[in-house]
């Protein structure tokens, strides 16, 4: 199973170039799509999802010509919208039944059955009966997994989920997608880097419209070994540091000293320490280097 | 701070495009409906004749109130808007800490709000201006325009009206911060002002609807239902009273209601909520960490097309289910099932009777009105539809499931029109209601189910097809609404600017109505094809509406187009090419019959021709032509091909004192064949107006006869074009389509600004009463005097077929019935053919035979017809004459027919529709029995008509419907008491004051009358009655007995009314000669009332009245001018003390009634009982009368009784 994009564009009235000879070859299992906002992760995210047309380029997916044959790639498709409503005063369980005669499943009794298990998986049984529009941000969300699931999608798309959820929603959310996403392509957009770290075989920082990066998260990891570099200063000698060397972040210690991380091939200085990367860094590279 | 929200709010409406987009749309319409009703599209369709300015003040008042309608419709989106926007935006959270006050806020937005709306009716001037000066304009329908008519229009009902219907939306959007709620607001207000404009029409307290009815249209109504044309044009709107009061009382009410709002509204986050909460549960989450294994189940995912339409159905029931939860819908529908509850409160209402609840009558009532309210909901509801998912933020997670974009739609469509299959229903519930409220059980639900499901759904689903369209092409379905009632209403005024043929206006067909006798009749299969022909374009917008239909994120115009180009796919494009090649097939089938088969004519050109008709055969009207004198004809009728054969045969003679040499036929659009007994050449034939010259080889001489055969039959009938009267059961056809002798005016323009527009000479609708060569012609007709007529009628074998003479034979031969009547006395050429499935009742008067023909199931005023037969032959046999024939038969027809009865001789066709269905209730005085005074009224045609026929010339009418209406009340009167006098002749009254209101040549007086029906029912029958009154009945029928004698079935000259009035004004004692005058010669009315009265207990017991009451008269000329001065220049005036305006009259010498009224109770009710009545010489205006009477007096009258013609006959009478 393979996503293929090729030389994908798409430029907006207001004259925001969303995608830019966008090129990118997905493979089966958890995909994160990192970039701040603003990117252009949602526009590649619709345009995959068949919400959206490209101004040129092709996009392909277990031999479905996306852009051309929408309805053959709908019905492999499982796609959550960063953000989405439902309709007011409708329970879960009859909004599934909705979505799923959506989908094709003609018997009841399947339908049945099948409502009740993407209502088991995504632990909302409990508050089948409950309207959705009602439900807190969690909630939806997994709502948003459980329609999705309602076709046995090959392909899953989720748009920045995770945004705006507890740590207990998250990991109970990333866990679910964990486990949908072993056998099939599940592309993952977010701004959040842990995401992709926890989650991610694969990983593509997107900005502008143009991928940055593309690799496992560990590879990319791996290739800023013994580059990054990482000192405590005070707050006043951040501009000086920031004009000398290549600073791709800094934070704010607990003692209001900060802690910044410098990119560079050799030790910029004497003070300064070797750090494993993490993919925050490598996400920072990207950006940094992009300008 | 009230200034700053006021002047940002006008400032962001002004700077905005929607302002100006909504100002030139009104100023387009206003300037449409200008030109219109100015007359500026006169040169493609007819001329509109009218005496009446159209930019009058009362005119412009009523078209800018019109257009001002469609201007509520903009306060949601404007005034609804500003607070809306606040809380749409969320700007509310925010703006609500800031420092100002409710008043500044409230005020702010509401008065900046308004304020843009008032500027935008402005445009409405503009359009009419405008209008009143475009090329084409019809001059003689404008008049100067008055400023003070606008001022009074805007300042008095314009922008009252917005105030309050701005108050009621502003403070539903603002209590429930939802525009939504606004916009149902409006729909309400504006179908509410339509249901009280049908309900208040016949209104019995005219005072307190006018008082509260919350437009003032009823109050204004008032004071202008019985203007006359010269005070229609002349008149500024009337600011007295009971204007000023409603416009009060609806201000205040407006201001009330701000008051509540400003109760009700507060600083807050949240909208109120009405209803109780529901009881909270604490929340907590006990999903930490757990892994579950996902095993989808496996299941049939099925993507064909019969399953895709399984699943629209079965989605469209999610769609149907939020329709009926959604209270737009609850309260809509409720507010229409309450329209039709209340208009069967009236239903089928004549003088006061209503008619039996049977199936048609209740299939009736809904009326277009109720059409009305499917349509919007139809309209709003796909709107609502077609955006639910994007409104829900759903579209996305729909948008990228499998299914296909048709589906989606079909969806939306199939809801929609289940939602119109519910509100059918809801004409079901409400008549099955009604008629077992009734006590009338005889429920067809079948017929229910046919005309709703069968034949009026398919009208509604034409409709469903166009919003379905528009509201995808429309972002905004509020916007889209509008849009599609804009395209409604527009429709409906196609035929205005020369549109005319159904073929090319949306959804409109030619209509179908319903009898009982006839079912649908023929009608429907046509309404079928052009319905038929409307969904194959509708099929075809569905198409259109795929190509467009949003899916995914929405595109820009370029998009949409190149995209709609991609989902041309064949799949759709053979759908919809077959949908409208099939359409344009019909279409041009239709054109061709109606336009090349069939020559057709615009109103424009048939105008024109009458012009040509006019020039090219005028010259031959008084040439000399011989007159029928004997008739003899078969006629065949065929009910299930609906054909029509006649043959037959006239004899012709010369009755003038010189040889003819030319005979003038003139016969109507069938195939025929003519034939002379003497040999005679076609010198001219007439295809265009079926008029043949022939000329005789040798003249016909003074005395002598000719025999002139024809055949006549109808073009055979197809789907499209119905080429004769015949019908399956019920057919009423009269001579009128067979062939007649020389020229006839009918055919002629009559009025005098379209005469003048061809270069015709004016002329009068009639000729005058003394008029010596017309009154060689009866009004009746113009090319015999006394016939003899026979007949032989044939019709199918389950059908009996009849005509005016006696059967003389009856047999049956090839499956069809023969009917042979024949007359045994001349009588008029005047005569029909009826044929049905007929139900007989028989009974005897004397020696003299009654046969009433009618439906099945039509029994119940059977008996009531055949009373009125007997009654009225008694009465007019004692007091006019002997009845001619040994037979009464009364026939019915059809209601598609007519809603009418009409006298032939010995025969009586009867409209199923007036007296056959009635539920008259013998206990209720104000409830006239019409059965049986339409019954009597047809009778007395045997005298005033078969026995006195006036003279083709003015007043002629005096003699025949007048007469009739006099001796049927007289006869009414005799069975029922004064009692149903009072319903009839107040009904009478009115019927004549709002008739000349309507006048479009010139009012005439009663004896001069050019068959105006305002004039010789109505005021004749007034007239008439209240002379007997005032002569005494058996004077007035002394009269009427010589008249009978002089004129009765005398040949030419025809008598006139000239000659009858003599006989009434030598019959009426010199003291009452003015009301001859005053009655029949010229046109006067009465203004009497009781100023005031006070009553005082004489020791004895007694009571002493003091009645101060005015009474003045006043002469109108034609189009309704008074005036006071006698031919002496006189003129009476009174000015009473602390009063305004002097009173003006006529100089009087006049006996008017003074009458004291006292209570009585009669079986439990309290019933009016008549202490004093009297005629009291009047020669002043201010007048005093003191009255004993031995009983309490509750209620004094001057006229009480309304004998006289008074513009306002409510304050005759004082409590």
């Amino acid at each position: 199973m393979k996503l293929k994009i090729n030389n994908l564009s798409k430029t907006y009235k207001n004259g925001v170039k969303a995608l830019d000879n966008l090129n990118l070859e997905i493979n089966s299992g958890m995909f994160g799509l990192l970039g701040p906002n603003g990117a252009g992760k949602s526009s590649l995210m619709r345009t995959i999802a068949t919400l959206q047309k490209p101004d040129s380029g092709t996009i392909e997916f277990e031999g479905i010509n996306v852009l051309e044959d929408n309805i053959s790639l709908r019905k492999i498709l499982g796609y959550l919208p960063q953000e989405f409503g439902v309709y007011p005063n409708m329970s879960a369980e009859t909004l599934l039944d909705y979505f799923a005669r959506l989908k094709g499943i003609s018997s009841r009794s399947e339908r049945k059955a099948l409502v009740k298990k993407v209502l088991e998986v995504t632990n909302l049984y409990e508050q089948r009966g409950k309207s959705v529009s009602g439900y807190s941000g969690g909630m939806k969300q997994r709502f948003g997994i459980a329609q999705l699931l309602l076709n046995n999608p090959k392909l899953i798309i989720v748009d920045e989920p995770t945004a705006g959820l507890d740590p207990a929603e998250r990991h109970r959310f990333l866990n679910v997608l964990r486990e949908i996403g072993t056998n099939h392509v599940v592309i993952f957009s977010t701004h959040i880097v842990d995401d992709v770290k926890e989650l991610c075989n694969e990983m593509a920082i997107l900005n502008g419209g143009k991928i940055l990066a593309q690799g496992t998260p560990a590879e990319a990891e791996g290739k800023l070994k013994g580059f990054i570099w990482t000192k405590i200063i005070t707050r006043d000698e951040l501009e000086t540091y920031e004009k000398e060397f290549n600073v791709i972040s800094s934070k704010y210690n607990q003692d209001n000293t900060l802690n910044i991380k410098v990119y560079s091939i050799e030790k910029p200085n004497e003070t300064f320490i070797n750090a494993d990367p993490q993919l925050e860094d490598v996400y920072f590279v990207a950006l940094k280097s992009d300008k | 701070m009230f200034s700053t929200i006021f002047n940002f709010e006008l400032k962001r409406w002004l700077k905005g495009a929607s302002f100006y987009i909504f100002l030139s749309l009104f100023f387009l319409i206003s300037l449409l409906f200008g030109c219109i009703s100015f007359g500026v599209f006169e040169s493609v369709s007819s001329v509109r004749n009218s005496s009446a300015y159209a930019n009058s003040p009362i005119a412009l008042n009523g078209l800018i109130n019109g257009l001002n309608t469609f201007i509520y419709l903009l306060l949601p989106i404007i005034v609804g808007t500003s607070v809306y926007r606040d809380f749409r935006y969320n700007m509310h959270t925010i703006l609500f800490s800031y420092p100002f006050t409710k008043t500044d806020y409230i005020a702010g937005k509401f008065l900046s709000s308004l304020f843009v709306v008032i500027l935008i009716t402005l445009s409405l001037i503009l359009g009419i201006l405008t209008a009143s000066v475009m090329p084409g304009v019809n001059p003689d329908l404008l008049t100067d325009f008055s400023v003070l008519a606008f001022v009074q229009t805007y300042f008095v009902f314009v922008i009252p009206n917005l105030i309050f219907i701005g108050v009621i939306i502003f403070t539903l959007v603002t209590v429930s911060r939802n525009i939504f709620v606004g916009f149902i607001g409006v729909i309400v207000v504006f179908l509410l002002q339509i249901i009280l404009s049908n309900l208040t029409r016949d209104a019995d307290n005219r005072y307190v609807v006018a008082l509260f009815e919350p437009f003032g249209s009823e109050a204004l109504n008032y004071y202008t239902k019985y203007w006359t044309v010269s005070e229609q044009n002349e008149n500024l709107l009337p600011m007295k009273e009971v204007v000023i009061y409603n416009r009060l009382i609806w201000m205040g009410v407006s201001l009330f209601i701000l008051g509540i709002l400003y109760k009700l509204f507060s600083f807050t986050q949240t909208a109120i909520t009405f209803g109780k909460g529901k009881k909270g549960d604490r929340a907590t989450k006990n999903n930490f960490g757990g892994i579950t294994k996902i095993e989808i189940p496996v299941v049939k995912h099925d993507y064909s097309g019969w399953q895709n339409f399984k699943t629209a159905w079965s989605l469209s029931n999610f769609d149907f289910k939020f329709i009926i939860k959604n209270w737009a819908f609850i309260v809509i529908a409720f507010v229409g099932l309450l329209f039709i509850l209340l208009m069967s409160v009236t239903a089928g209402e004549m003088y006061g009777t209503k008619t039996f609840p049977v199936t048609w009558q209740m299939l009736f009532l809904p009326g277009s009105t109720f059409n009305f309210f499917i349509n919007i909901l139809t309209f709003l509801f796909a709107g609502i539809l077609i955006h639910r998912g994007e409104t829900a933020r759903m579209n996305h997670l729909i948008d990228v499931t499998p299914i296909p974009n048709w589906v989606l739609l079909t969806s939306k469509f199939i809801a929609i029109v289940k939602m119109q299959i519910l509100l059918l229903l809801l004409i079901l519930i409400a008549g099955v209601s009604i008629q077992a409220y009734n006590g009338y059980n005889n429920f067809e639900i079948g017929h229910y189910l046919i005309e709703l499901y069968g034949i009026k759904l398919l009208n509604f689903v034409v409709w469903a097809f166009l919003a379905i369209l528009i509201q995808t092409l429309f972002k905004n379905y509020l916007l889209g609404f509008f849009v599609l009632i804009l395209i409604m209403i527009a429709l409906a005024f196609l035929p205005e600017i020369g549109v005319e043929q159904d073929i090319y206006s949306y959804n409109s067909d030619p209509g179908y109505q319903y009898s009982d006798m006839n079912g649908y009749g023929h009608g429907l299969e046509l309404y079928y094809l052009y319905k038929f022909y409307w969904i194959l374009l509708g099929v075809v917008f569905f198409c259109v509406a795929l190509l467009f239909w949003t899916r995914g994120i929405p595109m820009s115009a370029k998009e949409k187009f190149s995209n709609a180009k991609k989902r041309f796919t064949t799949k759709l494009a053979v759908p919809m090419l077959v949908a409208l090649l099939g359409f344009v097939a019909i279409g041009a089938t239709i054109y061709y019959e109606n336009n090349i088969v069939n020559q057709r004519y615009s109103q424009k050109e048939r105008e024109k021709q009458m012009v040509e008709w006019e020039k090219k055969y005028k010259k031959y009207e008084h040439y000399d032509q011989p007159r029928i004198t004997d008739v003899n004809v078969n006629v065949a009728i065929f009910p299930k091909t609906r054909d029509l054969k006649v043959k037959g045969y006239y004899f012709l003679k010369n009755k003038t004192k010189n040889p003819i040499d030319s005979i003038f036929i003139d016969y109507v659009d069938y195939e025929s064949v003519f034939k002379f007994s003497k040999e005679a050449t076609l010198v001219s034939k007439d295809t265009l107006y079926n008029f043949n010259i022939y000329r005789l080889k040798t003249p016909l001489n003074p005395g002598d006869s000719i025999r002139f055969d024809f055949e006549i039959k109808n073009k055979p009938n197809t789907l499209i074009t119905n080429y004769s009267p015949v019908l399956e059961n019920g057919t009423f056809i009269n001579n009128g389509s067979f062939p007649s002798i020389g020229y006839s005016e009918n055919g002629e323009l009559w009025d005098d600004d379209t005469r003048k527009r061809y270069g015709l000479k004016p002329k009068d609708r009639m000729a005058k009463a003394t008029d010596s060569i017309a009154r060689k012609n009866t009004y009746i007709s113009s090319d015999a005097d006394w016939i003899n007529f026979e007949t032989t009628v044939s019709t199918s074998e389950d059908q009996t077929a009849i005509a005016p003479g006696y059967l003389e034979k009856k047999w049956t031969a090839d499956g069809r019935n023969y009917f042979h009547y024949k007359m045994d006395r001349p009588m008029l050429n005047f005569y029909a053919y009826q044929s049905a499935r007929y139900e007989i009742k028989k009974d005897m008067w004397k020696d003299v035979a009654i046969e009433v023909y009618y439906q099945k199931g039509h029994e119940y005023n059977i008996d009531r017809m055949i009373k009125a037969v007997k009654k009225s032959l008694d009465y007019y046999t004692e007091n006019f004459s002997p009845y001619q024939h040994k037979q009464a038969r009364i026939i019915e027809f059809p209601r598609t027919g007519g809603g009418f009865a009409q006298s032939f001789a010995n025969t009586i066709p009867f409209s199923e529709a007036i007296g056959f269905i009635a539920d008259v209730d013998d206990e209720n005085d104000d409830a006239v029995d019409y059965p049986f005074s339409v019954t009597s009224h047809e009778m007395a045609h045997q005298w005033w008509a078969h026995q006195v026929i006036g003279a083709n010339v003015q007043g002629a009418t005096l003699m025949s419907e007048s007469l009739s209406e006099y001796s049927s009340l007289k006869v009414l009167e005799k069975e029922y008491g004064k009692s149903q006098m009072r319903k009839f002749l107040k009904d009478a009254l009115d019927s004549y004051l709002q008739g000349r209101t309507g006048e479009s040549k010139s009012e005439q007086p009663l004896m001069f009358n050019e068959n105006q029906q305002y004039i010789h029912y109505n005021k004749g029958s007034l007239v008439l009655y209240t002379l007997s009154d005032y002569i005494g009945e058996k004077n007035m029928n002394n009269a009427l007995k010589k008249y009978i004698e002089k004129a009765a079935y005398q040949e030419a000259p025809y008598t006139n009314s000239i000659e009858f009035v003599s006989y009434l004004n030598e019959a009426t004692p010199d003291s009452l000669k003015y009301m001859i005058d005053d009655m029949f010669k010229t046109i006067t009315l009465y203004d009497n009332r009781v100023k005031n009265f006070t009553s005082k207990k004489l020791p004895n017991g007694k009571y002493e009245v003091t009645i101060n009451a005015q009474v003045s008269k006043y002469r109108s000329d034609a189009k309704g001018k008074r005036s006071f001065q006698n031919a002496y220049g006189k003129t009476l005036t009174f000015k009473g003390k602390g009063e305004k305006y002097a009173v003006d009259s006529y100089p009087l010498s006049d006996y008017v009634e003074v009458g004291i009224f006292g209570e009585q109770k009669v079986k439990g009710k309290t019933k009016e009982k008549q202490l004093y009545l009297k005629k009291h010489k009047i020669n002043k205006i201010d007048n005093k009368f003191v009255i004993i009477v031995d009983e309490k007096p509750t209620e004094v009258g001057i006229d009480p009784y309304n004998k006289l013609i008074d513009t306002n006959s409510e304050d005759n009478r004082r409590k």
